[in-house]
C-alpha cells in the first residue's frame, strides 16, 4: 500500500472536517537550536469520527494539534476547516477556537475559578452566550466528562487529580466544539480513569456528532476507542487510515518502535499459524468471542465486567 | 543544559569563558574600579583600548556586545546631555552661548569621558560575567566569595541555594506561562484587546494557575530534596569544584597593571596639566 494514498483516505465526494495541506513548522528559527517539528504534513480528519493520533515523544503530535485551532500558525501550508482556510481572516481566529476545542496536556493545571461550575463556564462565557444557555452547557458538559453534580460547587483546587482532569475536559466540551481535540487526555490516570474518560469522549462524539481527535501514545487505547488512526514519526505522517488498515501493518509499526496491542499481535500470530480468526481484534472480549467461534464453543455469556461498564462514569 | 536558554550566557571556549568564576567576579570589580580611576584624556583612551581588547579576547561577536550597550542607551544619552550643558569652565571661553544655554569644550569632553566610562563598565561586567559565565557558575562563585560572611551568621549557603533554584526554575515557569496562556486562549480568553483594566482582568486565568503550580512545584522540590537528605550547606561537597589556574592570576595581574598604568597617567597628567581632567 502506498502511504500517500492512505493519507488521502476520504471517500469521494466527502469534504473532510479538517484538512492539513503541506504543513511545515519549525521551532527557534535562525538559532543553533532550530528544530523541524512538522515536515510537509498533509492529512485529512474525517467528519464525525474519532481519530487517534499516535507517535513517539517529539514526533510532532503536540505541534500539529496546536495548529488545528490556530494557537500557532503554520510556516507554510494551510489548515482547512470544512474546506475553508482558518487563517483567511486572521482577526477572526478567536471564532475558530470555539469551533475547534482543544484540551491541552495536563489540563488540570489550568483551572483557576472559585468553583468547578464557574470554571466549566469560562469558555461559554467567552462565547458571550446567554446565562440560560451557559447553564445548560455546563451541566451537559459535566455529564459527558463524568463530573458529578455535587462537585460543581466545590473549589477545583480541592478535587483529586482525576476529577480535575475531567473538569478541564468539561470546560472545553461546554463550548460544544464541532471538533474536539484532546492531547493525551488520559496521561497519568489509572486504567479505570482512562476508561471513564475515553468512554465519555466517545459518548460526546456519538451524541453530538462532532469530530474527535485524540493524541496518545498508547496503542491499546487507540485500538479500543478510535475509528481512524494516524501515526506520526519524525515530523512526518507515517501512515493514516482506519484502525484495521493501520494495525494490519504491524511490522512497519514495530519497525518505528510502536507496539500494536498485545491481543492483536497474538491473534495475528494465530492467523499466521493457520487459525481461522478474523483480523482486526483489539480487545480481550473480541478475542474471546472469535476464539470461541473458532473452537466451536457456545458464545461467551455476557461478562460481569461488561455490565459494570455503563457505570464506570460515576467512578 | 538549562542555563543555555537563560539570560545572556553566550557559550564559548575563550580564556574568559574558562576562567574561574570567582576570579571573574573579582576581575569585574577591579575593572569597574579602574574605570573610575580615569582622570584625563589619555587614561580614557587606555580604558577604551582595554575594553576593545576584552571583546577581542572573549571572541563574542560585536553585535551581541552591542545589544547590552543598547539597553542602556537612554541613560547614556541622558548623562551625556547633562554634562554638555551643565559643565562650566571658568578658564575658557564658551563654545556656544545662546540665551541660557552655554556649552564649553570641557563639557563636550566630559560627556565623551562619561560615555567611555559607562561603555567600559558595561563591557567589563558583561564580558567577565553575564556573557561568559553560566548563572549556576556565578552563584557558586558568589557563595564561595561570600563565605566569610557565614562567620557573622549570614546564611550564605541558603541564599546561594535559593538563587540557584530561582534561576533553575525561570525557564520552567516561562514554559508553564506559555502553556497556560495557550490553554486559556483555546477557551476563548483574549489577552490582546480591550481596555487596560480588561486586559489586567484577562490575566487572572493565567496568574492563578501559575501561582498554584509554582507552589506545587516548590512543595514537590522540597520533598524531593528532603528525600535526598538535604540538610543545608554543612558538610556538603560540591559537584563542580572551583579551582584557580594560571590564567586567572594572569588576567588579574593584567588588570592590576592596567590600574597602575591609569594611576601613572593620572599623576603625569596632573603634573603636566594634560587636557581636560575630570
Amino acid at each position: 500500500m502506498d502511504p500517500a494514498q492512505i493519507v488521502n483516505r476520504v471517500p469521494e465526494g466527502e469534504v473532510p472536517k479538517l484538512r492539513l495541506e503541506h504543513i511545515t513548522y519549525r521551532y527557534s528559527i535562525g538559532t543553533p537550536f532550530e528544530k523541524r517539528a512538522l515536515d510537509d504534513v498533509s492529512l485529512d480528519i474525517r467528519r464525525g469520527r474519532v481519530t487517534g493520533l499516535i507517535g513517539h515523544t517529539g514526533s510532532g503530535k503536540s505541534t500539529l494539534v496546536q495548529l488545528l485551532n490556530g494557537l500557532s500558525k503554520p510556516e507554510t501550508g494551510r489548515v482547512l476547516l470544512d474546506g475553508e482556510d482558518i487563517w483567511r481572516e486572521p482577526k477572526e481566529i478567536g471564532k475558530i477556537r470555539f469551533r475547534v476545542g482543544l484540551v491541552m496536556q495536563y489540563p488540570e493545571y489550568q483551572l483557576f475559578e472559585e468553583t468547578v461550575r464557574a470554571d466549566i463556564a469560562f469558555g461559554p462565557k467567552n462565547m458571550k452566550l446567554s446565562d440560560e444557555e451557559i447553564k445548560t452547557r455546563v451541566s451537559e458538559a459535566a455529564a459527558f466528562a463524568g463530573v458529578a453534580e455535587e462537585l460543581l460547587d466545590k473549589s477545583p483546587f480541592d478535587l483529586s487529580g482525576g476529577q480535575k482532569r475531567r473538569v478541564a475536559i468539561a470546560g472545553v466540551m461546554a463550548m460544544r466544539p464541532e471538533v474536539l481535540v484532546l492531547d493525551e487526555p488520559a496521561a497519568g490516570l489509572d486504567p479505570q480513569g482512562r476508561h471513564a474518560i475515553f468512554t465519555g469522549i466517545r459518548e460526546y462524539n456519538r451524541l453530538t456528532g462532532s469530530t474527535v481527535l485524540i493524541v496518545s501514545h498508547s496503542m491499546e487505547d487507540m485500538a479500543q476507542y478510535c475509528d481512524d488512526v494516524v501515526v506520526m514519526s519524525h515530523a512526518k505522517i507515517l501512515m493514516a487510515g482506519t484502525r484495521d488498515q493501520v494495525f494490519a501493518r504491524a511490522e512497519e509499526l514495530e519497525a518505528v518502535g510502536l507496539d500494536i496491542p498485545l491481543i492483536t499481535r497474538m491473534t495475528l500470530l494465530l492467523i499466521r499459524g493457520g487459525m481461522p480468526l478474523p483480523s482486526g481484534i483489539y480487545t480481550l472480549e473480541a478475542a474471546e468471542e472469535a476464539l470461541s467461534v473458532a473452537f466451536g464453543l457456545p458464545p461467551v455469556p455476557p461478562d460481569k465486567e461488561d455490565e459494570g461498564k455503563g457505570g464506570t462514569r460515576s467512578w | 543544559m538549562v542555563n543555555i536558554s537563560l539570560g545572556q550566557y553566550y557559550p564559548g571556549q575563550s580564556v574568559l569563558h574558562r576562567m574561574d568564576p570567582r576570579a571573574k567576579v573579582l576581575a569585574s570589580i577591579i575593572y569597574i574600579v579602574a574605570s573610575f580611576l580615569c582622570k584625563n584624556f589619555f587614561s580614557f583612551v587606555l580604558l577604551f583600548a582595554s575594553a576593545i581588547l576584552l571583546i577581542l579576547v572573549s571572541r563574542i561577536p560585536l553585535r551581541i556586545v552591542m545589544r547590552s550597550i543598547r539597553a542602556l542607551i537612554f541613560i547614556m544619552a541622558f548623562t551625556a546631555v547633562l554634562n554638555i550643558f551643565w559643565v562650566t569652565d571658568t578658564t575658557a571661553e564658551p563654545l556656544i552661548h545662546w540665551h541660557f544655554i552655554t556649552v564649553y569644550t570641557k563639557g563636550l569632553y566630559h560627556a565623551l569621558f562619561i560615555l567611555v566610562r559607562i561603555v567600559a563598565m558595561i563591557i567589563g561586567t558583561s564580558l567577565f560575567l553575564t556573557y561568559t559565565t553560566s548563572p549556576i557558575a556565578l552563584t557558586d562563585a558568589l557563595e564561595q566569595l561570600l563565605h566569610p560572611l557565614a562567620l557573622l551568621h549570614v546564611p550564605v549557603h541558603t541564599f546561594a541555594m535559593m538563587m540557584t533554584i530561582a534561576l533553575r526554575f525561570i525557564p520552567t515557569i516561562m514554559d508553564e506561562t506559555d502553556k497556560i496562556m495557550s490553554a486559556q486562549k483555546a477557551r476563548g480568553a483574549d489577552f490582546t484587546s480591550g481596555s487596560l483594566v480588561q486586559r489586567a482582568k484577562a490575566l487572572i486565568p493565567v496568574i492563578v494557575p501559575l501561582f498554584a503550580s509554582a507552589f506545587r512545584r516548590a512543595d514537590e522540590l522540597a520533598t524531593a530534596m528532603e528525600c535526598r537528605c538535604y540538610h543545608g550547606g554543612e558538610g556538603r561537597t560540591r559537584l563542580r569544584i572551583l579551582k584557580y589556574h594560571a590564567r586567572d592570576f594572569l588576567v588579574l595581574f593584567a588588570l592590576l597593571v592596567l590600574i597602575a598604568l591609569l594611576v601613572t597617567i593620572n599623576i603625569l597628567g596632573a603634573r603636566f596639566g594634560w587636557l581636560y581632567t575630570m
